[in-house]
């Protein structure tokens, strides 16, 4: 059965949330035989998540019983939501029962807070290995799915819960969206290890949140560079959390400063903070720093999961030195099977054969540990000088200690900042670091930098 | 500049909103604008207008327009 649910403990814990639901492994495996049933076989569902036992539960069922799921976040736009039914013609949502109603189709199975309700639309071809849709990006808008294959989920399930010695005594808070590939990880290797899955339906920055936590007794918190942001303002550092023992992060880069503390933090109160680097096209995980590593490493992601391997690439050819920058390319079974952008798509079988080439820029040191450098595409040309947008956006965090979000063309880079009066200084910086002319930026003051749930700059909401 | 103003100043640049909206029934519950990220903004930009640092609870308990005030009078700043 998917994630061996069904070898574990039938009354161990298994999902836990803020909501008051409760499940053991037991409830898991009878939900999903349930659920299956009324479903009817291989089919293609939508699951419209909450961070809450329902959509988790549903996820499982779907995955043990060969229905194929699209994870969308419930508090998508509902425009969107229906190009995407009308495209890819689902034949059931799970839904949070306070949403079903919407939809007026009839409901044929509650559970947890959710409801399975029947559009009968009917999907087209699915190729025999699909396991699960992500989207892309949660937020833009576009209709580009991430296609999944069982062996893509369960493979890094098994390395990620073995990497993090996950067993029944870990209680993991997954406090990101389970729409998103990391939050999704979380959750499912916990279920791997036979750990409890906490979930929670409110912000970092709620007191209810916080409050679930503690009850809870989490010993595992994960989280994206904003969430560490948002943590390091409510002295997350001080918090008295006797059973934590594990920070994670992924998601993109921490600044240094932050970084370093989570690292100190760590090292002085004798828990493990671990940054791990990932994306949604290797079903999340593809690098961790082994813990012990990250007070002397710091901005590395280290190495590779231990099912994969990575190797660095320029202009063709594999980079075996150290110290030299190139594409990451990333190789192991959680490389996913390609993209959907209709429905045709979901009958095609594995493009990649394994091998995914990020688009990130890194170097390794002496030791193995990789450091990512930016983004192959985030980069301008300004007057013949290539010019990293992410590294020019770590420069002025670390060095003027202001939000920003850089972009621009070759002719000119845009750096949004949320703090005023600053404009000269930043061009004034970024002018002297990179030896280009004041000229080539544009310093735009924003009140804030434009997120996704999962902390990641919207760069095409910038400027408008 | 006064506090009040300062104060209420903040909130409608940050969240967008008229100097008549802000009432006591201004909080994260009834304004749609109000999410996590202008939570922290708003938090972070009171630090910084009067140079002080909330505690977590306060930091948590900053959801709405009069808890605000409440939470920056313990500091010794009156709006």
């Amino acid at each position: 059965m998917f994630l061996d649910l069904d070898k574990k403990a039938p009354n161990a814990p298994a999902v836990v949330d803020n909501l008051g639901f409760s499940l053991t492994y037991g409830d898991l495996v009878g939900f999903a035989d349930g659920f299956c049933e009324k479903a009817g076989g291989r089919t293609l569902i939508f699951i419209l998540c909450e961070n809450c036992a329902g959509a988790l539960a549903g996820y499982a069922a779907c995955l043990s019983g060969r229905i194929v799921p699209l994870m969308l976040g419930n508090g998508m736009d509902r425009r969107l939501l229906k190009a995407l039914i009308a495209e890819y013609r689902p034949a059931f949502l799970w839904v949070p029962e306070s949403a079903a109603e919407d939809f007026g189709y009839p409901c044929v199975l509650e559970g947890f807070g959710y409801a399975l309700i029947k559009t009968r639309l009917e999907p087209g071809p699915l190729y025999d290995g699909l396991s699960l849709l992500l989207t892309t990006s949660g937020s833009t808008g576009s209709p580009k799915l991430v296609r999944h294959s069982y062996e893509n989920v369960e493979s890094i399930a098994r390395s990620v819960a073995e990497v993090f010695g996950m067993d029944e005594n870990e209680r993991g808070m997954v406090s990101l969206p389970l729409q998103f590939t990391q939050g999704l990880n979380v959750a499912s290797s916990h279920l791997y290890g036979g750990s409890v899955a906490l979930l929670s339906t409110d912000a970092l920055m709620k007191r209810e949140f916080w409050a679930f936590f503690k009850a809870q007794q989490a010993t595992s918190f994960t989280g994206v560079p904003y969430s560490y942001e948002v943590l390091d303002r409510l002295r997350f550092f001080r918090m008295d959390l006797p059973h934590l023992r594990t920070i994670n992060q992924g998601g993109g880069r921490l600044t240094d400063a932050l970084f370093m503390k989570c690292a100190k933090y760590a090292a002085d109160t004798g828990r493990r903070f671990v940054a791990t680097y990932g994306a949604t096209e290797t079903t999340s995980r593809m690098a961790y720093l082994p813990p012990e590593l990250a007070p002397e490493k710091c901005g590395s992601i280290g190495v590779a999961m231990p099912c994969g391997s990575i190797s660095l690439f320029d202009d063709g050819r594999e980079i075996r030195d150290a110290n030299k920058t190139g594409e990451i390319v990333y190789k192991g079974p959680n490389v996913t099977l390609g993209y959907a952008e209709r429905s045709a798509d979901l009958a095609r079988g594995d493009e990649r054969g394994g091998v995914y080439a990020t688009g990130d820029l890194a170097w390794r040191d002496e030791d193995g540990c990789h450091y990512i450098v930016g983004r192959k595409k985030r980069f301008l040309k300004l007057y013949g000088y290539r010019i990293g947008l992410d590294e020019t956006e770590l420069l002025i965090k670390n060095e003027l200690g202001v939000l920003c979000a850089c972009t621009g063309s070759d002719k000119k880079m845009s750096i949004y900042v949320t703090e005023k009066g600053i404009e000269r200084d930043v061009v004034r910086f970024v002018s002297a670091k990179t030896g280009i002319i004041p000229g080539a930026f544009e310093v735009v003051f924003v009140e804030q930098i434009p997120k996704n749930d999962a902390g990641k700059t919207l760069y095409e909401k910038l400027g408008k | 500049m006064t506090n009040l103003e300062k104060y209420n100043k903040t909130f409608m640049e940050i969240l967008n909103v008229e100097a008549s909206e802000l009432n006591a029934g201004f909080g994260f519950q009834t304004v749609s604008n109000w999410d996590s990220i202008a939570h922290m903004t708003l938090v972070s930009t009171f630090e910084d207008m009067f140079d002080i640092m909330l505690d977590t609870e306060d930091i948590l308990n900053f959801v709405s327009y009069e808890a605000g005030k409440e939470i920056l009078a313990k500091y010794g700043i009156e709006i």
